[in-house]
């Protein structure tokens, strides 16, 4: 920060603290009654910002390591680096954006709220989703959507193979190619209220939805077991 | 767990620091494997020459032992330098014609003698401890070249000592090392086939597998690119391993995507590494990075700009 340059943010310079006083800090800034905060240099370190239960804006000046914004109900996040492994896991409200990449199992198990990548995801994206929101403004990596039972995923870009494995229900929107598809996922075009729904999502970050989406779902074959199709049984994971 | 890196610079620097970014990139990286730290690191070429770093043993007086393994050396090549420290014994040979028995012949000059590293370029450094202990020991951070992997080590199936310790020299090929985070589970299996074809092994690390293979692949005119694609059919298990020649740095991914790789590049140098952190911590500059997808290789080659060994 130059000298003489006032802000009104409270900042919070990383640098030669571990994620545990970081996150101490974050928490004595919230119930000093602190709106906003800004971390500076989080040099990828892990576990930043878990566990938060109130209403917060963070922005991280840096890339965060892995399980970023995790467990969290509540907070917005901004991260202006690149997220590692596990960003947003299980959390229950809040947003959790990041303007980079992000690694695998990005949103894995979230309950609620939105993450948002402006980059590309690695593997296992919006795994296990509860409910939520996962956009992905390019590419996602392999078996993104794997066994998703609520909620909504949005790749703009190309989405990588086994897309939606084994998943019981939700929707995942592809704007671009599809590698391949999961068992038992099938490709469907959107309707009306889904291209409402993917206008005023996307459009809130920015984001155009004038691409040629797709959407995937469950074919509820792996619902209920059937001998009938044990080949599909055989198949899954 | 475990934590690998690589760097590679990519305007063929033979000066740049590759010791000290390595160490940098393995410190944060120390937590995901706390038991041993090794660096391959790639110097200007003595070639025709070699560059040798034996284990000497552990216990004893490794000094007078050494002095005694280089007066046996001199009797199988040339010997142009060489010096002991701690562990190791450091000699530049050569040149040598028949490297095969070579090796053999090095390794029989004493009871418990170990080549760690041959090569005209490769020079690799492992011991049990943190890579600052491995610093401290062999002042690894001074190491200049234009390429290196470095690798931070969990053990979860074998012994923890020097030998079973990362990279690894992939035997029998100069200037090829190793570092792998995962586990090859198919390893028990490709071990008796090799055995058969009359491979040894000196560990029971599932590592080792990898450089054995590449080396039988490329035995079999396949290129070193093509031995690394045929790797991700062939290992199965959960792997992300680095491997590196005198003149390029591949990674290689598993196809489930099962082990982290963190990848930055620029037009001046590429890095990886298991976790951003490493690379944060070791490169100021300001770089995207991106995580590869499954059955992933990538092969980054040194222009041909090596600086002469003074």
């Amino acid at each position: 920060m130059p000298s003489g340059e006032m802000s009104l943010i409270n900042q919070i310079d990383a640098r030669g603290k571990t994620a545990r006083d970081i996150n101490r800090q974050i928490k004595e800034l919230i119930a000093a009654g602190e709106k906003e905060i800004s971390v500076l240099h989080p040099e990828a370190r892990h576990n930043l910002a878990v566990g938060l239960l109130s209403s917060i804006s963070i922005v991280f000046e840096g890339s965060v390591g892995y399980y970023c914004g995790g467990m969290i109900d509540g907070p917005e996040l901004e991260i202006r680096g690149s997220a590692g492994w596990g960003l947003g896991e299980s959390m229950l409200s809040g947003t959790v954006r990041v303007r980079g990449n992000a690694g695998n199992s990005c949103a894995a198990s979230i309950r609620g709220g939105t993450v948002v990548v402006h980059g590309s995801v690695g593997a296992r994206a919006g795994i296990s989703m509860k409910g939520g929101l996962l956009i992905v403004e390019r590419d996602c990596g392999y078996m993104s959507g794997f066994m998703m039972q609520k909620g909504a995923v949005i790749i703009c870009g190309n989405a990588g193979a086994a897309l939606a494995d084994s998943m019981y229900e939700g929707r995942i929107f592809a704007g671009g190619e599809i590698e391949d598809l999961g068992n038992d996922a099938v490709v469907k075009e959107p309707d009306e209220q889904d291209w409402k729904f993917l206008r005023m999502n996307l459009g809130r970050w920015g984001i155009s939805a004038e691409r040629p989406f797709k959407k995937v779902v469950a074919g509820r074959r792996l619902w209920n077991f059937d001998k009938q199709e044990l080949g599909l049984w055989k198949e899954a994971l | 767990m475990c934590g690998i890196t690589g760097y590679l610079d990519k305007t063929g620097n033979g000066g740049t620091p590759i010791g000290e970014i390595l160490i940098r990139m393995m410190n944060p990286l120390c937590r995901r494997g706390p038991d041993s730290a090794g660096v391959a690191i790639f110097g200007p070429s003595v070639a025709p020459r070699l560059i040798l770093r034996v284990k000497l043993g552990e216990m004893g007086h490794l000094e007078e032992k050494g002095e005694a393994v280089v007066a046996a050396l001199r009797r199988l090549a040339p010997v142009s330098e060489h010096r002991v420290f701690s562990e190791y014994l450091r000699v530049v040979v050569g040149p040598v014609h028949d490297l095969h028995s070579f090796e053999r012949q090095v390794e029989g000059l004493a009871e418990g003698l170990e080549l760690v590293s041959l090569g005209h370029q490769l020079e690799i450094t492992k011991q049990v401890g943190s890579p600052e202990d491995l610093d401290g020991s062999y002042q690894v951070r001074s190491f200049r070249g234009t390429h290196g992997i470095g690798h931070t080590r969990l053990s979860t199936e074998s012994r923890v000592d020097l030998s079973h310790s990362q990279p690894f020299w992939a035997r029998g090929v100069p200037d090829l090392a190793t570092v792998h985070n995962g586990h090859i589970t198919n390893y028990h299996k490709l071990r008796r086939q090799y055995e058969q074809k009359g491979f040894r092994f000196y560990t029971e690390n599932d590592s080792e597998i990898i450089g054995i293979y590449l080396r039988d692949e490329m035995a079999h005119d396949r290129s070193f690119e093509e031995a690394l694609w045929s790797s991700v059919k062939d290992f199965d298990g959960s792997f992300c391993y680095l491997a590196a020649t005198g003149n390029s740095l591949a990674f290689v991914k598993d196809p489930f995507a099962l082990k982290p790789l963190m990848v930055a590049e620029s037009d001046k140098f590429v890095a990886v590494a298991t976790e951003e952190l490493a690379l944060r911590a070791s490169i100021p500059d300001d770089f995207r990075v991106f995580e590869p997808g499954i059955r992933q290789v990538h092969l980054w080659s040194v222009p041909t700009l090596v600086l002469e060994r003074a």
